[in-house]
């Protein structure tokens, strides 16, 4: 596989070098595409159960994958959906954006 | 409780069941615990997590909280509350790092709780020392049900075992017999010879007897010197056979503390091939009855009968 480590864009996992994990971690990037897709189509179709159920699950394996910076934006993004008083997803923009844009960035 | 006299818990592999809905959770834990002397099983969801830690008695839980449907407060919920498995140990795994959701997890009966994203070092140590304590737990329980000077189960044992085989029995006919071993004159060997030399004859007899039953039977240090054996799927006739075998070996052994004296029992049986309405107590009874008649006849024989007929029944012509 092409090193993405020159590319300073690029959310390198810590665990990179770890022959038990790299092959995972491998994986668990490859299927970033389509959690970015469930959780676009989520937020677009205001369905806030799913957004939130989607945001946690990337809060609780992030970390473990070797990336905390995932864990910390979809915790952030799971919190402002619980405590969200309106019903527009709209207001969970800012939140929103930000994990795709981390999730956009994974590299093994 | 595990129904193995010969259990040893030193190098045994554990089963650990894992209940999360992340199927991200699942490979990064079969990875991280590779190393680990266990087996994973997985759940994806609280439903079938319940159903697979009734099934195959993990020894322990890694739960998640929040998942859709049943979360983890509801499955440690109804795993405490009369499930088969209520004693096997919890340790929630969980990403609500809110006191009160561990306050709830702790009062529902977890033994340890460990955040997400988890440090693999940390889950390691910890998921080592609930399998420990499990252990611990196992040969308490254990050691409570077997007889400290022979190694055979004990008298609690052999009443819970008893009740449990008799309700089998008239659920689906399955055979069963029951045996009553009384060691001849064995006080005048404590009286003659002294309780070492007793003691040494008590533990020869449960040596030879698990030697002789199967990994199914059940043998028991009834009290003083008396034993019991407990043969599930076993007609009176095969059992007859089984503990006239028993009888002849202790006959046939030499002692060194007293060569002189023989060793001989004397041996009741009782049982049945098909599903037959008689108490635990009445057909204990029985056996007693069929016992004394073995000692009244002039002891070191073996008397069995039918429990339904009360008609006696030769031994098998087979090998058991």
């Amino acid at each position: 596989m092409e090193s993405n480590t020159g590319n300073p864009e690029l959310i390198m996992s810590e665990f990179a070098d770890d022959p038990d994990m790299c092959d995972l971690v491998r994986e668990y990037v490859g299927m970033m595409p389509r959690r970015m897709e469930q959780m676009t189509d989520a937020f677009e179709h205001n369905r806030r159960e799913q957004l939130i159920r989607l945001a946690h699950q990337l809060k609780g394996s992030g970390g473990g994958y070797g990336f905390p910076i995932l864990t910390d934006k979809a915790g952030k993004l799971e919190h402002f959906l619980h405590d969200m008083t309106g019903d527009d997803l709209a207001e969970a923009d800012a939140e929103f954006r930000a994990l795709l844009d981390v999730c956009s960035k994974l590299a093994a | 409780m595990k129904q193995d006299l010969n259990n040893d818990t030193d190098d045994k592999r554990h089963s650990v069941l894992v209940i999360d809905d992340s199927e991200d959770v699942h490979r990064l834990l079969q990875a991280r615990l590779r190393q680990e002397n266990i087996d994973l099983l997985a759940a994806l969801d609280g439903r079938t997590g319940l159903a697979i830690a009734e099934q195959d008695s993990p020894s322990l839980i890694l739960l998640d909280l929040d998942m859709p449907d049943m979360d983890g407060f509801e499955v440690l919920r109804e795993l405490k509350d009369g499930s088969s498995a209520h004693d096997i140990p919890v340790i929630v795994l969980s990403g609500l790092h809110s006191p009160a959701d561990k306050v709830v997890a702790f009062d529902l009966g977890a033994v340890d709780y460990v955040t997400k994203p988890f440090d693999l070092m940390e889950l390691r140590v910890r998921l080592r020392a609930a399998l420990r304590m499990s252990d611990l737990v196992d040969m308490l329980a254990r050691l409570a049900h077997v007889d400290g000077l022979t190694g055979l189960w004990n008298r609690a044992h052999f009443d819970d075992r008893w009740a449990a085989c008799i309700s089998e029995n008239n659920r689906h006919g399955r055979p069963l017999s029951v045996a009553l071993f009384d060691l001849d004159h064995f006080k005048s060997i404590n009286d003659t010879y002294g309780h070492p030399a007793g003691d040494a004859v008590l533990q020869s007899f449960a040596k030879l007897i698990k030697r002789e039953c199967r990994a199914s039977d059940i043998p028991c240090r009834y009290g003083g010197e008396e034993f019991a054996l407990i043969m599930p799927d076993t007609a009176p006739e095969d059992a007859k056979f089984v503990c006239d075998r028993i009888r002849t070996e202790l006959a046939a052994l030499s002692w060194p503390a007293h060569p002189e004296r023989k060793i001989t029992v004397s041996i009741g049986v009782s049982g049945t091939d098909k599903s037959v309405a008689v108490t635990p107590e009445q057909w204990l009874e029985d056996t007693d009855k069929t016992l004394y008649r073995s000692k009244k006849g002039g002891r070191d024989q073996v008397t069995a009968i039918d429990v339904e007929s009360g008609n006696m029944v030769e031994a098998s012509a087979k090998a058991a």
